[in-house]
Formats: structure tokens, C-alpha cells, sequence
């Protein structure tokens, strides 16, 4: 039986994924909260992806496969959000290389190309990578993204996906997007309306499980089944929209921010007001994939 | 050509006390206006395009006429191959509701004020095309007018795609009209995408430099950007050259105030001696497909020399369709 080890485990998509690999491999699951009440097969070890009791899991489980979903999202801290997300990584595939795991899915974002008025709809892979330039605060995502991507063509011998999933939405994920939903009233620009794709958060546990049968490698966007504006994503959610003008939004969003009182820094206004789309094409050719639930199920999720 | 334009007028043949059977309103032409010697009088031109608007909006305007065109685009556009999702939504943002509203204006103004002349819309072929044009007269009034043309006489009905500027997606809402009308930011992957997927794409190789330029260079077309050939040869696409006559005259301007416009962040400030523009009659000319073989990475001076091919059918269609034309405004 192979051994998969999930970081992130204790997070809502850690959960959907660990117990749907679990079913024929055995989970060993990292997170620096403890997930109360997993099945006890499971073995759980609490643990801070910054610091070096990671790698003696490594030394001591040797997993074949290795999940990394283990990313700080919301946090007002960014320097341990870096910590986080790029220390973290690069510890853990270093490791998963170290001890002879011969498979590694890194989850990142489509975020990682930022939203910006000159984008295409349908970014492909290739696409640079921008959301740096006006989004510092979530850069170490993007920064995680190449050390990932670095990683894969370093070891040619490991099969290492990169995967970029859409926004993703579900009762169980609590992604910014999906944060952004539930919010009631959900602030909208004024005479701003972008295309948003939704993938729902079993497909993406989906993705990751065809990633791992089919032993692709490669950096590959994941999409949903569709995209729709912002205004209709809040309405088929069930929230309502408050249409607010972009400066003094901006303004307002950097003051809660810095005080710790909102989780969204005035930039990610862009991903309300540019598209972030992607092109799954390349993923779907490669596994075959394609999400299973509608646009209306996927948007209906964020309120179960 | 003749048939499709009676397909198009049936409609409005029922309208009681229309007069005459010419389809598109030759009735008003040959009422108000004769045709005209080239040495008039700008006076006496102010006045004729002052009747033709004034009689075009007592005959044609009426409630329900307005009615009977929102029916007909309604009907146009659900003819029009689509591929919406659950919510109405094309991949690119397209949505019939707010494109119906697009286009019963965009109607109007080209039945009533551009009165536009449509020649060859049988050369559109089906399934993937690229539209090249020339492009001018200050805001893109010609894009409106052969995206129009497409959907109103196209058979079947075509929703353009136009590969628009980027500057217009930093536009609160101008942005959302923009791409719920079926354009996009003409980024050559918009433009790959959409041609694979079989749409009819509109490009002006142009651009500003057209658009823009001052009313002494008008009919001279300007520098043409190389991507839009690369972009057909890459996906075997066929190249119809659309030649639109009068969108040139409809805002005379003394040119592009390049310095300005990068201040203001704009792509040009053109000095525009009119605040509306003119309603001039537009000729808009559908030429046959051009379709060229080669690699699409071929050397600029390889490509170049399919884009004069362009050039010169387009140069052509325009001489052409100056020479047939009677005056400016008739």
C-alpha cells in the first residue's frame, strides 16, 4: 500500500482530499492545528511546516506520494505568511526529494497571475506570472509557485505537478473568494464587472487524485466548469452585492488591514475588478479531467 | 446581396403607409436627398443632411418600428451561433440582454444615421474568420457599424468579436459594455482562442495610429501591425478585408495630440472639430477571403509581404468605394 503524506491536512480541502486518498493508501497527515476526530487510521502529526521537525517526519514515514496544501492565506502577518508558504515549501519538497518520494502535487492558485486590465481571458501556463507587481502581499505565493515549478525541472526523476487551481468554493473551503461570498453585503466596484471561474472543491480533490493515477508532470491550471461575473457569483450564492466606488474602498481596505480588522489587503480590489481567468486545456488533455459539478451547484455551495 | 436585403426589410414592409418597396429606406433618400454635385456649398450640405435626419426620424421612428427592430435583433441574435452557459454567459463574457440593448442602438444609428450601403456580407464565410479593416473617425463607430452589418445581414447572423484597446478595460463600465457586446482586450490568446472556437474576429492592424490620425490623411491607410497575419497563418484562418467608406469624414480632426494623450494616459487625444460625429453615409465592403499559407514564424519581411496583399485589396475596395460614392452625407 502506498503512503501519501498531506500537509494542510487539518483544512477543509486537506480533509476532502486525505479522506479520499485514504481509501486505498495509507495518510500521514501534517498540520500545525490538530484535526479533532479523524479516522483513526489516519496518523497525525502536529507540526509547523518553518520549523526542522518537518524533515524528521520525512526521515521517519518516507511517504511515497506527498500532497502540499499546507499554505497561510489569511493572515495579517506577512512575514509569516512567507515563512509559511515559501520557507514551508521549500522544506517540504526538499525533504519529499531527500527520502525518495517519487511523486509530489504542490497546490498553488491561479492567483499567482494576478488580475490585471491587460489580461487575456484564458491565461495558459506559459503566462508570466504578475501578481506581484501590484499585489505585494500575496507575492510569496507567487514566490512558492516558482520555487515548485524550479523544483520540477531540478529533479526530472520526481513527478512533480504544480497545480493552479481556480477560485475555489464549498462548504468546507475557506478560500479568499469564498470568504468574499459569504461576506453579506459583498462589496462590488462601481462600473467594475470581471468574469470570475469557480471550481468546486470536490473537483479539486478530484484533480489532485488524477494527478496522482496518472503521474503527470508539469505546471497545470485547473479550471471549473465555467465563469460568470462577480455580480451573478454573488447572487447565485445567495449573498447580495453593495456597489462601492473603487479609492475610497482602497483606502478603507489598507486602514482595516494594517489593524488587523479585515482579512483583505487593498489590493486584492484587482481580483474584483480585472479578470483572472485561466485555460485548463493543458490539464485536461494530460488526465483527461473535467469538473463534475455545474456552475449553479458550485456557486450554491458557498452557503450549504 | 439583393436578397438578403429584402430578408432583412420584410418586417418592416408591414408597417402601414410605408412607402415604396426599396429596402433600406431608398424611399427617404430619393425624397430628401438628390445626388450631389461635389462643388456644394458646406451651407447647402448642412441643410441636406438636416432633411434627411429630420424626414428619417417623422417616417421611420415610430414606437413601433423601435419594437419591430428590437423583435428583429432578438430574433438575429438567438440565430447567431452561441455558446452560452446556465447563467447566459459565453466564455467571454458575451450575455444576449445587454448585447440586444448594444445592438438595437448601434442598429439605429446604422439605419437611420450612417444609413449604411452593406456590399459582399456573402463573402463572411461560416465558421472561423478574421475581419481586417480600416479603421477611423475618432471612436470606433466603424467596428459598431461591420459588427452590425454582421448581425443584421449576415446570413447566418455573426456576433463579432472585437479585439479591442486596452485602454478600454481600465473604463468603469465601458469595460463590462465592452465585453458583454461579445469584444475582448485584443491580446493575440484572445484572439487565438476565439478563432479556434470558430468565431468571426475583428481587427484594425491600424489601431490608434488610424483611428486617430488627422482628416488630411483620411483613406491613407497607416502602418499595419504584423500579429494579425501571424495569428491567421497560425490557425488557418481566412482574412476578409472590410473597406468601410465614410467613417473618415464623420470627425474631422486636426490630428493626434500625442503628448497630451500620454499625460492623460490615453492611447491618442485627437482635435476634433465636431462634438458629434457626422452623419455621414457609411459603405461598408465585405471583399472575399483571402486565405494564406505559410509558418507563422517566418521572418517580418515574409509576413510583411502578405500584409501588403492586404493592404492592397483593402486600399483597392476603399478607391472603389469612393469612386461609387455620390456624395459625403447621400
Amino acid at each position: 500500500m502506498q503512503k501519501v503524506l498531506i500537509t494542510g491536512i487539518a483544512g477543509g480541502l486537506g480533509r476532502l482530499v486525505a479522506e479520499r486518498l485514504g481509501k486505498n493508501m495509507s495518510v500521514v497527515g501534517v498540520d500545525h492545528t490538530p484535526w479533532v476526530g479523524h479516522p483513526p487510521q489516519f496518523t497525525m502529526i502536529t507540526a509547523d511546516l518553518r520549523k526542522k521537525k518537518v524533515e524528521d517526519v520525512f526521515r521517519r514515514e518516507r511517504p511515497d506520494i506527498v500532497v502540499h496544501l499546507g499554505l497561510e492565506r489569511h493572515n495579517f502577518d506577512p512575514a509569516l505568511r512567507h515563512d509559511v508558504n515559501v520557507g514551508g515549501t521549500k522544506r517540504v519538497i526538499e525533504a519529499a526529494a531527500a527520502y525518495g518520494t517519487s511523486n509530489i502535487i504542490i497546490l498553488t492558485s491561479s492567483y499567482v497571475y494576478g488580475a490585471l486590465p491587460r489580461n487575456p481571458f484564458y491565461m495558459d501556463e506559459e503566462t508570466t506570472l504578475n501578481v506581484s507587481r501590484h499585489y505585494p502581499e500575496i507575492r510569496d505565493i507567487a514566490e512558492m509557485d516558482a520555487i515548485a515549478t524550479n523544483f520540477l525541472w531540478r529533479y526530472p526523476e520526481i513527478r512533480t505537478a504544480v497545480l493552479r487551481p481556480a477560485s475555489t468554493l464549498g462548504p468546507r473551503t475557506h478560500s479568499s473568494i469564498a470568504t468574499y461570498l459569504r461576506l453579506n453585503p459583498s462589496p462590488k466596484l462601481i462600473g467594475f464587472d470581471p468574469l470570475v471561474q469557480f471550481i468546486h472543491e470536490l473537483d479539486v480533490a478530484e484533480a489532485i487524485q488524477k494527478a496522482i493515477d496518472t503521474g503527470v508532470r508539469g505546471v497545470f491550471n485547473i479550471v471549473g466548469p465555467g465563469a460568470v461575473p462577480i455580480s451573478t457569483a454573488i447572487r447565485e450564492s445567495g449573498g447580495t452585492a453593495l456597489p462601492v466606488p473603487e479609492t475610497p474602498t482602497r483606502v478603507l481596505l489598507r486602514n482595516l488591514f494594517r489593524w488587523g480588522l479585515f482579512p483583505f489587503p487593498a489590493d486584492a480590489v484587482d481580483f474584483i475588478k480585472y479578470p483572472c481567468t485561466i485555460d485548463g486545456r493543458r490539464f485536461r488533455e494530460a488526465t483527461g479531467f473535467l469538473a463534475q459539478r455545474s456552475l449553479g451547484e458550485t456557486l450554491r455551495s458557498v452557503r450549504p | 446581396m439583393a436578397e438578403i436585403r429584402n430578408i432583412t426589410s420584410a418586417p418592416r414592409r408591414k408597417r402601414p403607409g410605408a412607402s415604396g418597396p426599396g429596402p433600406r429606406q431608398r424611399s427617404v433618400d430619393a425624397d430628401a436627398v438628390r445626388a450631389t454635385p461635389s462643388g456644394q456649398s458646406l451651407w447647402q450640405r448642412l441643410q441636406e443632411f438636416g432633411q434627411v435626419v429630420a424626414s428619417a426620424a417623422t417616417q421611420h421612428l415610430a414606437p413601433e418600428l423601435l419594437r419591430d427592430l428590437d423583435t428583429e435583433i432578438a430574433t438575429k441574435i438567438d440565430a447567431a451561433p452561441l455558446a452560452t452557459n446556465d447563467f447566459g454567459f459565453d466564455p467571454w463574457g458575451f450575455e444576449k440582454e445587454t448585447a440586444r440593448r448594444c445592438f438595437f442602438t448601434s442598429a439605429l444609428l446604422y439605419r437611420y444615421y450612417f444609413r449604411v450601403q452593406t456590399r459582399g456580407i456573402e463573402n463572411l464565410p461560416a465558421g472561423r474568420v478574421l475581419l481586417i479593416g480600416n479603421h477611423a473617425g475618432q471612436i470606433a463607430i466603424d467596428a459598431a457599424m461591420i459588427a452590425t452589418a454582421c448581425l443584421m445581414e449576415g446570413n447566418p447572423p455573426r456576433i463579432v468579436r472585437g479585439m479591442g484597446e486596452y485602454w478600454l478595460s481600465r473604463l468603469p463600465w465601458l469595460n463590462i459594455l465592452m465585453v458583454r457586446f461579445g469584444s475582448v482586450v485584443g491580446t493575440p490568446k484572445n484572439c487565438v482562442d476565439l478563432l479556434e472556437h470558430g468565431e468571426a474576429v475583428l481587427a484594425f492592424p491600424e489601431g490608434v495610429r488610424g483611428m486617430n490620425k488627422g482628416f488630411s490623411e483620411r483613406y491613407q491607410l497607416q502602418d499595419f501591425g504584423l500579429g494579425f497575419l501571424r495569428l491567421a497563418l497560425q490557425t488557418g484562418t481566412p482574412i476578409v478585408p472590410v473597406a468601410t467608406v465614410g467613417s473618415e469624414e464623420q470627425a474631422p480632426s486636426l490630428g493626434n495630440l500625442e503628448s497630451l494623450a500620454g499625460i492623460l494616459g490615453m492611447p491618442a487625444f485627437p482635435m476634433v472639430l465636431t462634438p458629434v460625429p457626422l452623419p455621414v453615409r457609411y459603405h461598408v465592403e465585405f471583399g472575399e477571403p483571402l486565405i494564406f499559407e505559410g509558418n507563422a514564424n517566418d521572418e517580418d519581411h515574409v509576413i510583411e509581404e502578405k500584409v501588403n496583399i492586404v493592404k492592397a485589396r483593402l486600399r483597392t475596395m476603399l478607391r472603389d468605394g469612393l469612386e461609387r460614392r455620390v456624395g459625403i452625407f447621400s
